[in-house]
């Protein structure tokens, strides 16, 4: 026997990711025409939505997902989309399902999520997420690492998650594109995005680049050498944008896939989801994108933000927060369950705070961490409602995620994306009973027909059995 | 022992310091299984001195009305790393890991009563827990100690309870792996024949780097009944345990067993109890591809002793979520209670605690809701009797950034 060796620690110190989102424009359809056509349609969406037919809940408790609450109210779905919502609706010949006492909210949807790029079994295989070989990786797509038959998804879809943003992980300072996806198990990735959803570009500051690097004897090893890397890398590409934005196509510079990123960013096509714990750095990356002129969406696992929740508000920055995780790590110390709290009620309620999960078992309880940061926060002296809190895990990740506009919220027009809970979602008992997509069934926990099995799960522990879920 | 007059020092101080209270009109769970009812505890010293409702009291029993709040007994993590990780990314904050030493590694002598993890996991019902050495690819981590979580450093704890290893695939061959745990166990057996000194020259103890504070230790855990804790998780491994179990007559606890229900007639019968994370469905590795939340319910039904684990370190109230969840999705109710206090207390032998009942220890926990919601908080924190402070670095921050005062923030205090 050798030496006894210690197991390695957790992935999660390093897989952590953020995400930033732009309040300012929406980014689908922006006015500004890219340089480069082939660039933005590479990689479409080609997602099309399951076959559904129209359905009337019928005497619902309804959290909209922007703050309301509907007690006894019917919610008409039709052709994928929200027709209706309102009392004794008739829509007859439809079928009707009845929700007395139960509870009807938006699809959940996680701002961080990692599913596909760090798919089960967590094996070295499968370890997709972090192209840890260099500190400035903005040329790689997370999408492009996607596992279509990742077991986890459909354990989300279980917990009522409906879309998800895949992230690329924290090793890098620029770690590289981050994409959303409709919770629809496809056999492409194409298929799997969410139509008209931008892309992100994930950031990191702190521990992890410059653990990576610095146990390399490169830089980064500190966090002054983050800043350079991120600053260095800045400078070239608004060199760049400036490059492409020639007149004479001969003057414009060679395509380059990690320039396009953050040429992406710079012209407010690509969303910054920034991987920052600690106060001061996120103020300092606040400072960064100043410099060089473009918007963070979203600070991810910021455990810190309460200590300057209204600098996030100010500037318009979410921050998606854990409820309680703490201690894994240095800059993750200071953790106070009332940080979700904190950050919503920044400047008079107007600060942008997201319930992530940057978990697989997490993403399956995000309305129970956010039950305990509301409980948190109504204990430190807010008084915050359930409606309110529904926000967290629905309209702000939808905000931050650049797809406000088709889901997120229960609000005619919209991407029918419900999710119909057996009681209140706040409570631990309930579940979720049903989960549409596009108004078609995603999941029934009554219908084992309609409950996802991937590939990988078929027949894996009997050739009659298969994973269960 | 040394560990009775640890104790007898700690009566006669809290003798001086204590008072009688009754908590009155309480949904007590009793913490051993019975469902909850409406009635009172009464305390006096450090010891739970009655249950019921026509306690007889007197003029100075100091009364705290309940209200009809939840009362558990305090939470036992059965598996945790209080006292000995402070920051688990920090090697120079750890005290889990030997350099040395393997089946012996005790941590109890690292136990850091400071430790930041302490006041908070207090704070949210966990009053005593069992931690224990990190995992390593050793089959066999290490022995854990319990700890009463009151801060003092007059340290109340059971020293070096329970062995803790694991059998599954990590490193090598899970063949080789059985075949190191017996070859262990063989040389626990040795010790009611042999010396230390002569297991010590022996070839096999050479190959397994063992010292002799590792062969004491396998002694115990084959000859004297010392809980033998092993994470495994793929049904065959399983079974491979229990015939382990059957063969050398260990007190086998299993931790994980997400494949549990493949084997639960060999599981029930051996009667061995389970630590079991009920969030966990993910097959994290392909030992665990049977993982599924039915899993509570599963061995609840079969009658398995169940505890919780936590998914993650420094949060070990959360196996509130897990029971919670587990519940949700088909286990006991009062299963869940109990599995949170009296089946750590029956499985690891911790017999003055547990339970609610005359005669032990005052551990109780006043919640503000049904405890098995993550988003309820206890109210009252009482370790042996005495009402513990709520706060913690945490609670500390948040008043300091609440405070709306216009000045830095390091003079808010």
């Amino acid at each position: 026997m050798n030496n006894k060796l210690l197991l390695p620690l957790l992935l999660f110190t390093i897989i952590g990711c953020s995400e930033g989102f732009n309040f300012e424009f929406s980014l689908g359809d922006s006015g500004s025409e890219s340089i480069n056509p082939g660039i933005d349609n590479a990689f479409a969406s080609t997602y099309a939505p399951m076959n559904s037919e129209p359905i009337l809940f019928k005497s619902a408790n309804i959290y909209d997902g922007l703050g309301g609450e509907f007690r006894n109210y019917d919610l008409l779905l039709s052709e994928g989309k929200i027709l209706e919502i309102g009392e004794a609706i008739t829509a007859p010949g439809v079928m009707v399902i009845n929700a007395t006492d139960k509870w009807i909210t938006p699809g959940i949807i996680d701002i961080h999520s990692h599913m596909g790029v760090y798919s089960a079994p967590g094996v070295s295989t499968s370890s997709d997420g972090n192209e840890a070989t260099s500190p400035v990786t903005a040329e790689v797509w997370a999408e492009h690492s996607l596992w279509t038959q990742d077991p986890q998804y459909a354990l989300a879809l279980k917990g009522g998650v409906t879309a998800f943003h895949v992230l690329p992980g924290s090793a890098n300072l620029f770690g590289g594109r981050g994409a959303t996806f409709k919770n629809v198990s496809q056999n492409t990735v194409q298929a799997m995005k969410f139509p008209g959803a931008p892309h992100s570009l994930k950031m990191a500051c702190g521990e992890n680049p410059k653990r990576v690097y610095g146990n390399r004897r490169q830089a980064p090893s500190t966090r002054m050498g983050n800043m350079a890397g991120y600053r260095s890398a800045w400078i070239d590409a608004v060199e760049y944008t400036d490059g492409m934005n020639e007149k004479d196509s001969d003057r414009r510079p060679t395509r380059d896939l990690a320039m396009d990123t953050l040429m992406g960013v710079l012209n407010g096509e690509i969303l910054i989801q920034n991987h920052c714990y600690r106060a001061e750095e996120m103020a300092m990356m606040i400072e960064l994108s100043k410099e060089f002129n473009y918007k963070i969406t979203t600070f991810h696992h910021a455990v810190e933000a309460y200590k300057i929740a209204d600098l996030l508000a100010d500037e318009g920055i979410c921050a998606a927060l854990w409820a309680d995780w703490w201690g894994f790590k240095h800059e993750a110390y200071d953790m106070v369950q009332a940080n979700v709290a904190i950050i919503d009620q920044a400047r008079n309620g107007t600060g942008c705070a997201i319930v992530h999960s940057d978990d697989a078992v997490g993403i399956q309880h995000l309305n129970q961490e956010a039950a305990k940061a509301m409980a948190a926060g109504n204990r430190a002296g807010y008084e915050i409602s359930k409606a309110h809190a529904m926000r967290w895990i629905t309209s702000n990740p939808a905000k931050a995620a650049g797809i406000l506009d088709q889901t997120g919220s229960i609000e005619v027009g919209k991407d029918a994306d419900i999710v119909l809970w057996t009681g209140n979602p706040f409570s631990v008992y309930s579940r979720a009973e049903t989960v549409l997509i596009d108004g078609a069934f995603a999941f029934d926990m009554n219908n084992p027909k309609i409950q996802p099995i991937t590939d990988f799960d078929l027949g894996i522990i009997q050739p009659q059995t298969n994973r269960v879920q | 022992m040394k560990r009775l007059s640890l104790s007898l020092f700690l009566l006669f101080t809290l003798n001086l310091l204590s008072e009688t209270v009754l908590l009155k009109g309480g949904l007590v769970h009793l913490g051993n299984g019975d469902i909850a009812k409406t009635q009172d505890i009464l305390i006096s010293d450090n010891i739970i001195i009655g249950v019921g409702t026509n306690l007889i009291i007197d003029g100075n029993t100091r009364v705290i009305e309940v209200n009809g709040l939840p009362i558990t007994p305090g939470l036992i993590s059965p598996m945790s790393n209080l006292g000995i990780v402070e920051i688990n990314a920090l090697d120079v904050t750890r005290d889990d890991e030997p350099d040395l030493l393997s089946a012996g590694f005790s941590i109890f002598n690292a136990f850091n009563p400071h430790s930041t993890g302490i006041p908070w996991n207090r704070s949210n019902g966990v009053t005593s827990a069992i931690s224990t050495p990190s995992a390593s690819s050793f089959p066999i981590f290490g022995l854990g100690s319990h700890f009463v979580l009151d801060g003092s450093l007059e340290i109340k704890g059971s020293k070096d309870i329970a062995m803790f290893g694991r059998l599954g695939a990590s490193y090598g061959s899970r063949a080789e792996t059985l075949s190191i745990l017996e070859s262990l166990l063989d040389i626990g057996k040795m010790v009611n024949t042999l010396s230390i000194e002569e297991i010590l020259e022996m070839n096999l103890a050479d190959q397994l780097e063992l010292q002799a504070q590792d062969i004491v230790a396998l002694g115990k855990v084959v000859n004297d009944g010392m809980p033998f804790v092993l994470e495994t998780n793929r049904a065959v491994d399983i079974l491979q345990a229990l015939s382990m179990k059957k063969r050398y007559g260990l007190n086998l606890v299993l931790v994980s067993v997400e494949e549990a229900p493949m084997v639960l007639g060999q599981l029930k019968e051996s009667n061995t109890p389970v630590i079991i994370d009920p969030m966990d469905n993910i097959p994290n590795s392909f030992d665990e591809l049977g993982s599924s939340l039915d899993l509570g319910k599963i061995l609840d039904q079969a009658g398995v002793p169940i505890m919780f684990s936590t998914q993650r370190s420094h949060n070990y109230h959360l196996m509130r979520q897990g029971a919670g969840n587990a519940v949700a999705y088909g286990m006991s109710y009062e299963t869940a209670i109990k599995g949170m206090s009296n089946t750590v207390a029956q499985t690891f032998r911790l017999n003055n605690r547990g339970s609610i009942e005359a005669g032990k220890l005052a551990d109780v926990i006043v919640w503000d809701g049904d405890p098995l919601e993550p988003s309820s908080f206890p109210k009252i924190v009482m370790i042996e009797g005495q009402l513990q402070d709520l706060s913690s670095r945490s609670t500390k921050l948040t008043e300091r950034y609440t405070n709306t005062e216009n000045k830095p923030s390091s003079y808010k205090h």
